[in-house]
């Protein structure tokens, strides 16, 4: 009877010393450090460090999974633990650095929409002044593209509106291209005709 | 018993990772960013980091883990298959990575000579204007695609790309529908009518009568049914459209009198001759046009239409009359009276400016 006590007494502290218990909080902790990770945008702005950081969850649940395959009191989950701490720190420190990068491409796209902006505007001025005469059509050619332009400004803004930094950059950029060509062109007819204004045409046609 | 042991002891091995093998994975790593490895290798380069975080951890964790001399070191071994999954990944990435880059490349290249061809021929055909600012935004699209492939998003090049091609193919088509009668062997047979009708007046009245080509953008002088002369011309804004309502700045098609002559004086366009638009024909197209809903609700049908000379020092408007430089107009002034007739046609053959054009657009065209 005795010896059953002690054997029984044994078994439920080997249970209850040897029976590790699979680290789903931590686990848990971890994925959302990686979550928060992607939402500062590190899978846009440093993806291939986000895909190692992805790896490192994926080991860490690859190790529980074989942990969880073995004898309930030869469980060891020291390693995950370590892998997902690891894990977390990374991704704290990812997200971090992707963040950082994300406002620097932020404030890239801005410089470049107030750039477009400005030269939108500098050839809107021009095309007001643009010679009404001979060349009506290249004149309505030009009015049609300034106004093309002023509308992809809007593009611009909703790019910045949705994150997408780069997309709002080179749209900036090309339409800022495209402006000062426009402008060019108005300023060298101005050349041409002296800078005359145009007459208003006459009723009807 | 003691001299094993130490034998043991002096021949055991503390199992440690080949630096130079270490360098060389880390290298790969490196290589793979550089690759865009998550990009191009997804799978491959989730093996690589999977395998290689693992190793990493076992190298922080175990440093001097003790082997005995015939067991495997097992560090190595993993190290190796790292480097083997590595060398895979960077060359699947570069190699997928050049396939992405060739392709993004080819679909630029192709659009931006098609861009190229359709704005020239847009300019010779005079329908700039039909499409609005739907030309520029292409135009902007093909930089943007530009921009993304020289920043190596070549995925991004492509789909812009791809974008910008699908709005030029519905400009093309736009254009088509717009201008696609001059094309179409009826309606120029219909102006071919008009003008042999035209000559024929001319040579049965012993008189002067002038033909407009808007294709060509000339005008031609007819004396006892005989061509004797030829000017080049400027249209309306929208010239090569037909005219629908005032300030379309399209030009009139039809067959028309000039109902006066207008000398220095009378005219701020050096000289010109009025013509009878709005003739019952186009009376009768505009009500039409008005009943189908094509019009604006305020559209009115307009008028003074004329053939006038420029000023170039004034700068005239040209809102859908047909001008010409004033020594030109002088001389047609004077060969033309009152009554004269006036035909102003799309084209005078099938194989006119806008057709020319529109067929080489429509050869280029994707969709």
């Amino acid at each position: 009877m005795k010896h059953w006590l002690m054997l029984g007494l044994a078994s439920l502290f080997l249970l209850t010393v040897a029976c590790a218990k699979a680290p789903t909080d931590k686990l848990a902790a971890a994925e959302q450090a990686v979550n928060d990770a992607r939402t500062a945008g590190a899978s846009t702005y440093m993806t291939e460090d986000f895909a190692k950081l992805e790896g490192l969850v994926a080991n860490a649940k690859k190790e529980i999974a074989e942990e969880e395959g073995k004898i309930a009191f030869l469980r060891d989950y020291e390693k995950a633990e370590q892998l997902l701490a690891s894990a977390k720190a990374d991704a704290a420190k990812l997200a971090i650095e992707a963040a950082k990068k994300k406002e620097e491409a932020k404030v890239a796209a801005v410089q470049a929409q107030q750039a477009a902006q400005a030269s939108v505007k500098t050839t809107q001025e021009l095309v007001a002044k643009a010679p009404v005469g001979k060349d009506r059509a290249a004149v309505e050619a030009i009015k049609a593209d300034a106004e093309g332009l002023a509308a992809s400004l809007t593009e611009v803004q909703a790019a910045i509106d949705g994150g997408d930094y780069l997309a709002a950059q080179t749209k900036a950029k090309a339409i800022q291209d495209k402006s000062q060509a426009v402008a060019k062109e108005i300023q060298d007819a101005l050349a041409k005709v002296g800078g005359a204004k145009g007459k208003k045409g006459k009723a009807g046609k | 018993m003691a001299a094993l042991s130490l034998a043991l002891g002096t021949a055991a091995c503390v199992q440690k990772a080949p630096p130079e093998l270490v360098q060389a994975v880390e290298r790969l790593d490196r290589e793979l960013t550089a690759a865009q490895g998550a990009e191009f290798a997804p799978e491959e380069y989730a093996k690589f980091v999977e395998h290689w975080t693992a190793v990493r951890g076992r190298m922080l964790a175990e440093p001097d883990v003790i082997r005995l001399p015939w067991e495997p070191n097992s560090l190595v071994a993993d190290l190796r298959k790292v480097q083997e999954q590595g060398t895979l990944a960077v060359s699947t990435a570069t190699q997928r990575r050049e396939v992405e880059r060739q392709q993004a490349e080819a679909r630029l290249t192709q659009l931006e000579e098609r861009l190229q061809t359709f704005i020239g021929n847009l300019d010779t055909m005079g329908g700039r204007v039909v499409l609005g600012r739907r030309p520029v935004e292409t135009e902007l699209l093909a930089k943007q695609a530009r921009a993304f492939f020289e920043q190596g998003q070549f995925s991004r090049a492509h789909r812009t790309s791809q974008q910008a091609a699908t709005l030029l193919d519905h400009q093309i088509e736009r254009l088509g529908n717009e201008l696609g009668r001059y094309a179409d062997e009826r309606r120029v047979g219909t102006w071919r009518n008009m003008v042999a009708q035209t000559v024929n007046w001319s040579r049965h009245h012993r008189s002067a009568a002038i033909v407009v080509s808007k294709a060509d953008r000339r005008l031609f002088v007819y004396r006892n049914g005989r061509a004797v002369a030829s000017y080049p011309v400027s249209l309306g804004y929208n010239g090569i459209l037909e005219k629908r309502y005032q300030g379309d700045g399209a030009t009139p098609e039809g067959l028309y009198r000039v109902v006066r002559k207008r000398d220095r004086g009378d005219t701020k366009f050096h000289r010109a001759l009025l013509l009878d638009y709005p003739n019952s024909q186009d009376r009768r197209r505009f009500q039409q046009a008005r009943a189908a809903g094509l019009l604006p609700p305020k559209a009115t049908i307009g008028g003074q239409i004329e053939i006038h000379g420029g000023d170039n020092r004034v700068l005239s408007e040209t809102l859908g009359c047909v001008q010409m430089e004033n020594r030109q107009i002088d001389a047609l002034f004077d060969l033309i009276e009152e009554g004269n007739p006036v035909t102003i046609v799309g084209a005078l053959g099938l194989s006119n400016a806008v057709s020319l054009a529109l067929a080489e657009l429509e050869q280029t065209d994707e969709g």
